[in-house]
């Protein structure tokens, strides 16, 4: 690596968060900001929000979907939404059923998720899969090979989730999702394409 | 009944039921079956016109409560005789009940939640997604050029007898959105790689453009005589999902 000039790297650090789409990964800054220690930097994030929580500031970092991200603060909302032009697109009722069954059983596959509803589904799960908040898992090993699916990272950074051991913890729900952390797919079950990040 | 319901309120029979439950103060572990169904079918009858899959749905439970009913009615004496513990008739009704609701409840957390997150925004992505947008934008004449291609360049088939193999269409669509899972886009040509008869090339071929078609998959060509790239329809960017390894 070239001699790089002397930055504080508080400086760096809000840099990365700046220009990123998508939550930036403990790993990618480590891998970044080379030769930091994981301390160092979780103590960097901790400033930074602290520095973000003082008055006159419009960002706040959190951690969100595995990763830290800047975000606006809620009280400036308003003004935001006015310049963006649009008002955010709420997901139905169905769609948030749906959603719940896939979060808390995953991986799930549509009859499955029809019979606890009690009513068909497809349109909803085309939604959600154009959403990009469910995802294909794999394949159920039986017959008809039904698709199974699970929630995607999208899904976390929607509902502001750092991980799936964060879905709130409702009556009995455990005992119906006695693995949400260790997704359990069947053998064929279809890796992700793409990299992280 | 007094209250006016109209289904479209309602995300399905099991929500309907819910409502009835509720709005009687009935102890849902102790369903007064005979009054709910006639409540239940009250309601459907309400369905001025008919949405043939809607009805569908509200009236397999309808004819549920009827069962359940018809059974309750049969003395118990009657079934006995058989070693078997009287099962309550409405106990997988209930049990079917209280796990709906769990969700339905799980939804409102989720809706509250969504609310409260949309007053964060973040950054937009700027980067075109790998998912492809729009309709076909490739010709049919240039991929059915790229696929000459490909059946040139596949061996000759051998004067051999062979028995048929059962090659289906259906089969090469479900090969190629498995693969195109795993990795999207991919080059027109990598679709063919596995395929060795000519028939296997050409069923991977009509997979291809019945996928096409139904809008499973999309094909684009960014310059004439470029490479055509597969891309599936659906599906995000892939990538990490947060989940624990």
């Amino acid at each position: 690596m070239d001699t790089l000039p002397d930055v504080e790297p508080l400086a760096i650090l809000e840099a990365l968060l700046f220009v990123s789409e998508v939550p930036v990964t403990m790993e990618r800054i480590e891998e970044v900001l080379e030769g930091r220690s994981r301390a160092e930097i979780v103590g960097l994030i901790a400033g930074f929000q602290e520095r973000c929580r003082q008055g006159g500031r419009g960002l706040l970092l959190v951690e969100v979907a595995g990763g830290y991200r800047l975000v606006t603060k809620p009280e400036v909302a308003p003004w935001v939404q006015r310049f963006r032009g649009t008002k955010p697109a709420k997901l139905s009722k169905a769609a948030l059923e749906t959603l719940a069954i896939i979060a808390y059983k995953q991986p799930i596959t549509k009859p499955e998720i029809e019979a606890i509803r009690g009513v068909t589904i497809d349109g909803v799960l085309k939604t959600l899969v154009e959403r990009d908040l469910i995802r294909i898992l794999g394949r159920k090993p039986e017959v008809g090979r039904p698709i199974l699916y699970g929630t995607s990272r999208d899904f976390l950074e929607y509902f502001g989730f750092k991980d799936l051991s964060e879905l709130p913890t409702l009556k009995e729900i455990e005992s119906l999702a006695p693995a949400a952390a260790g997704k359990e797919t069947s053998d064929e079950a279809v890796g992700d394409a793409g990299q992280p990040g | 009944m007094t209250y006016r319901v109209r289904l479209e309120m309602f995300e399905g029979p099991l929500d309907l039921l819910l409502y009835l439950i509720q709005v009687n103060e009935i102890d849902i572990y102790d369903i007064p079956i005979a009054k709910i169904t006639e409540e239940y079918l009250a309601c459907l009858a309400t369905m001025q016109e008919l949405d043939l899959e809607v009805a569908g749905e509200f009236l397999v439970i309808a004819a549920t409560l009827i069962q359940i009913k018809s059974r309750m009615l049969i003395p118990a004496e009657e079934l006995e005789g058989e070693d078997l513990p009287q099962e309550d008739p409405r106990r997988e009704l209930v049990e079917r009940l209280l796990e709906y609701r769990r969700f339905k409840e799980a939804a409102l957390t989720l809706d509250e939640l969504e609310s409260r997150q949309q007053l964060f925004y973040a950054r937009l992505g700027e980067l075109l997604p790998p998912v492809a947008e729009g309709p076909l934008q490739v010709s049919l004449s240039e991929l059915l050029r790229a696929f000459a291609a490909i059946v040139q360049r596949a061996p000759q088939a051998t004067a051999l007898e062979i028995a048929p193999e059962a090659i289906t269409v259906s089969e090469r669509m479900v090969m190629v959105i498995d693969r195109l899972a795993l990795e999207s886009p991919l080059p027109f040509t990598t679709l063919f790689d596995v395929a060795g008869t000519r028939l296997m090339l050409i069923a991977t071929f009509l997979a291809l453009l019945e996928l096409l078609r139904r809008g499973l998959v999309r094909a684009r060509q960014s310059e004439p005589e470029g490479e055509i790239m597969v891309y599936r329809a659906i599906e995000g960017s892939g990538g990490d999902d947060g989940h624990p390894a």
